[in-house]
């Protein structure tokens, strides 16, 4: 019995230490100022936009010069990784690689990752990144983005909006003018178009047989649901008490909006289990009026042979056929909103060369590479001299809507934001799906994020 | 004691390095999975203990019921597909099908999707499945002027059944077709003989012959299934809603899409506590240990 007993402590104490002897979490940073000889960064991205990272190969090479120039007898190395997968399992990833001391000093992420990043203590703060001159001009509001717990936590590499691309063609089938198809963003804009005035545009389309759908929106859960919240007049987020916010009255409406777009038959009646090549051909051949997408599908869609006839389409195709406007206000004389995304670069905290890295980070940010990386993917700039820079500017898809900056909204980066993000979406597949009315999914919905979320959570009546 | 020492010197040499491995990859991830129930664990992979917490959590965790049903539904009747259908294909192709070279090739093409990737193998039941005009179901639907139905969502868990129910045939008939080929020939032939006709011939002659393993793949079968979720997970995965979501999978989700380690580990550990029971029972009803006793006849 007694050596049972201590064979079964004994595998405790083996197994824990396996598991912890993984962890490098202590891992202290190394200054590099006396590095010598060649230091390799490494820095990693996900998914097609590799210039997130193939910048920063460029930019060592400037930073390479300046070492020369100070004569220091070490030249930097960026190898860089993509990770093609699902962005769970790009966490789940970066989680292992640093549980085997194997991080890559830059991990390129959405800046909703920070909360669970920094507690961890998976990368470093960089609020002296904040002070250097290279992001002095970065557009305030982006720095909250990347704000947690009053530290800052990643450099903003892009942004974006999230537009809703309407077909012109159908528009003009419907008897509007040019003038009034062009002008529908400004009518947005203004508040003078709503979300129901955009619902009955989207029937009348419907029921003339011009569009087999009035709307589509992404197949899966994302950023883009949460955007309702912020145009129902609600908040996700309390700073004072650093929690996640149940805002009932928003997310009531937010349901009664995906309801009443499925009930009305607008929706394909099946978009939550279709995949995203069915969404983008639904699209890009015209068969739905409205599309809740984002701006880097102009990329997306020059990539792909999505549309039947043409195969790959090109930014110009896609601003003949198509407009963006913000998401329309809720209420006549509202303002509309839409939602940013950004990419931040973060430091792992496991690096070796935190000050080079640094100073990596601080070149990376000029207007050239951010109108490079800008240009190729269709994202924003983060920083108002690369906005200015007259190639951005003429570009006649990102020219037209880097005015809904002003309109942006974030998700909060509250490491338990991404499973209140899964419930709500879940909650709506119910009503969409015609599984539950608004009210019930509420009642379960309120059961579900308490049960998740526990303390974290703050319910507004 | 020396004695004892010699007696278990070799015996313990051989089978050593089994039980090392057995202990490393079998009991030591089942100790982890217990310790870490008891433990907070999230995307910070921290130790922290937190007492029954989880274990309250899972108590009021609103998906409990539906999930728990989820897999009732999916191992019985998953399981009664494995080892009947199984049975079924057995006698096809031993007792029915005489020529050994055409049962042999009919129980190879049987387990080509046992041999194949799950991602192919689910593949082929998405497009089967899909919602589209151009799935196989709907083309059909098509042709009858029909419009076509959106089964995955309509009818996840039939289609998870029955996509796991058929690869997990495969398994049951190997182990039918060859205890159904060590019964003597001459008993089939005496029974021919006093003109037995089919049915007498299965009842009376090959279900006793195969009880055993009819048992034994039962046993294990419901044990794979009750922790299985690889073709749920490729198929929908667990969705739409719940509706497909089972025990297994849903650890995997809170642990490895939520990174909620503590509570999955808690998940993953009810599920061994479950297979526990399940294994005792079907034990004893099975009256399992005669099987496992010595031979009577020496």
């Amino acid at each position: 019995m007694k050596r049972s007993t201590a064979g079964i402590l004994a595998t405790l104490v083996l197994g824990m230490g396996i598991v912890s002897g993984c962890g490098g979490n202590d891992t202290k940073t190394v200054p590099s100022g006396n590095a010598s000889g060649v230091v390799t960064i490494v820095a990693q991205t996900a998914g097609e936009e590799k210039t997130r990272v193939d910048n920063l190969v460029q930019a060592a090479d400037e930073l390479n010069k300046e070492l020369k120039a100070e004569g220091k007898n070490v030249q930097v190395k960026v190898k860089t990784n993509d990770f093609q997968g699902s962005w769970d399992d790009y966490a789940k990833q970066f989680m292992l690689a640093f549980k085997a001391n194997k991080a890559p000093d830059i991990y390129a992420t959405g800046h909703e990752n920070i909360g669970w990043l920094a507690d961890g203590h998976y990368i470093l703060p960089l609020d002296s990144l904040k002070n250097s001159k290279a992001y002095s001009d970065v557009f305030p509001t982006l720095w909250n983005a990347v704000t947690y717990k009053g530290k800052i936590w990643g450099a903003p590499q892009d942004t974006e909006a999230r537009p809703v691309f309407y077909n012109k063609d159908i528009l003009k089938k419907m008897g509007w003018t040019d003038q009034q198809i062009n002008d529908l963003p400004v009518k947005v804009e203004k508040g003078q178009f709503t979300l129901d005035d955009m619902t009955k545009l989207a029937q009348e389309a419907q029921s003339k047989g011009l569009a087999q759908y009035g709307i589509v929106h992404r197949p899966v859960d994302g950023p883009d649901f949460s955007e309702f919240v912020y145009d129902f007049g609600g908040k996700l987020y309390d700073p004072a008490q650093n929690k996640i916010v149940f805002d009932k009255p928003a997310v009531a409406k937010q349901l009664n909006y995906f309801y009443e777009i499925a009930q009305k038959k607008l929706i394909p009646d099946h978009l939550t289990s279709m995949d995203w090549t069915s969404i983008h051909k639904t699209v890009v051949n015209g068969k739905t009026l409205f599309y809740y997408g984002g701006i880097w599908n102009v990329f997306n869609w020059s990539q792909g042979n999505y549309n039947d006839k043409l195969g790959k389409v090109d930014a110009k195709w896609v601003n003949q056929h198509f407009g963006m406007m913000l998401v329309p206000a809720a209420e006549k004389g509202g303002k509309p909103v839409t939602l940013s995304h950004p990419f931040v670069y973060t430091v792992s905290s496991q690096t070796k060369h935190a000050d080079l890295v640094e100073r990596l980070l601080e070149l990376v940010a000029a207007p050239k590479y951010q109108v490079k990386h800008d240009l190729t993917t269709f994202h924003l700039p983060v920083t108002k001299s690369a906005a200015e820079d007259p190639a951005f500017k003429a570009d006649v898809t990102l020219g037209n809507v880097s005015y809904m900056t002003n309109y942006t909204t974030f998700i909060p980066n509250l490491d338990k934001f991404p499973q209140y993000s899964k419930d709500v979406f879940n909650a709506i597949q119910a009503v969409e799906l015609g599984k539950q009315t608004p009210d019930a999914a509420m009642k379960d919905l309120e059961v579900q994020l308490k049960n998740d979320l526990g303390n974290e959570l703050e319910i507004v009546q | 004691m020396p004695a004892l020492i010699r007696k278990w010197k070799f015996p313990f040499l051989m089978l050593g390095p089994f039980m090392i491995l057995i202990f490393l990859f079998f009991f030591l991830p089942v100790i982890l999975i217990a310790v870490l129930a008891f433990t907070g664990m999230d995307s910070s992979m921290q130790w922290t203990f937190n007492g029954l917490e989880n274990f309250k959590h899972l108590v009021s965790d609103p998906n409990l019921g539906v999930i728990l049903k989820n897999t009732c539904l999916y191992v019985f009747f998953t399981l009664l597909i494995n080892v009947f259908f199984g049975l079924i294909l057995g006698i096809l192709t031993t007792y029915f099908i005489q020529k050994e070279s055409i049962g042999l090739l009919f129980r190879t093409l049987w387990m080509l999707p046992r041999i194949s990737p799950p991602v192919v193998y689910v593949l082929l039941w998405l497009w089967f499945f899909d919602p589209s005009q151009y799935g196989v179901l709907n083309s059909f639907r098509a042709f009858l002027h029909v419009p076509p139905e959106k089964w995955l969502a309509s009818n996840p868990m039939t289609a998870v059944i029955l996509a796991n129910g058929l690869v997990g045939a495969s398994y049951g008939m190997i182990i039918f077709s060859s205890a159904i080929k060590s019964i003597p020939g001459e008993l089939i032939q005496a029974a021919r003989v006093d003109g037995a006709f089919h049915w007498a011939m299965i009842q009376d002659i090959i279900i006793p012959a195969v009880r055993w393993p009819l048992m034994f793949v039962t046993l294990w079968q419901l044990l794979s299934l009750l922790t299985s979720y690889d073709y749920i997970l490729l198929l929908t995965n667990g969705g739409p809603l719940y509706s497909s979501e089972v025990l297994a999978l849903y650890s995997y989700h809170k642990a490895f899409e939520n990174f909620q380690y503590g509570y999955g580990s808690a998940l993953a550990f009810i599920l061994v506590g479950i297979a526990l029971v399940m294994t005792t029972i079907l034990w004893k009803i099975f009256g399992m240990n005669k099987l496992m006793g010595s031979s009577r006849i020496e």
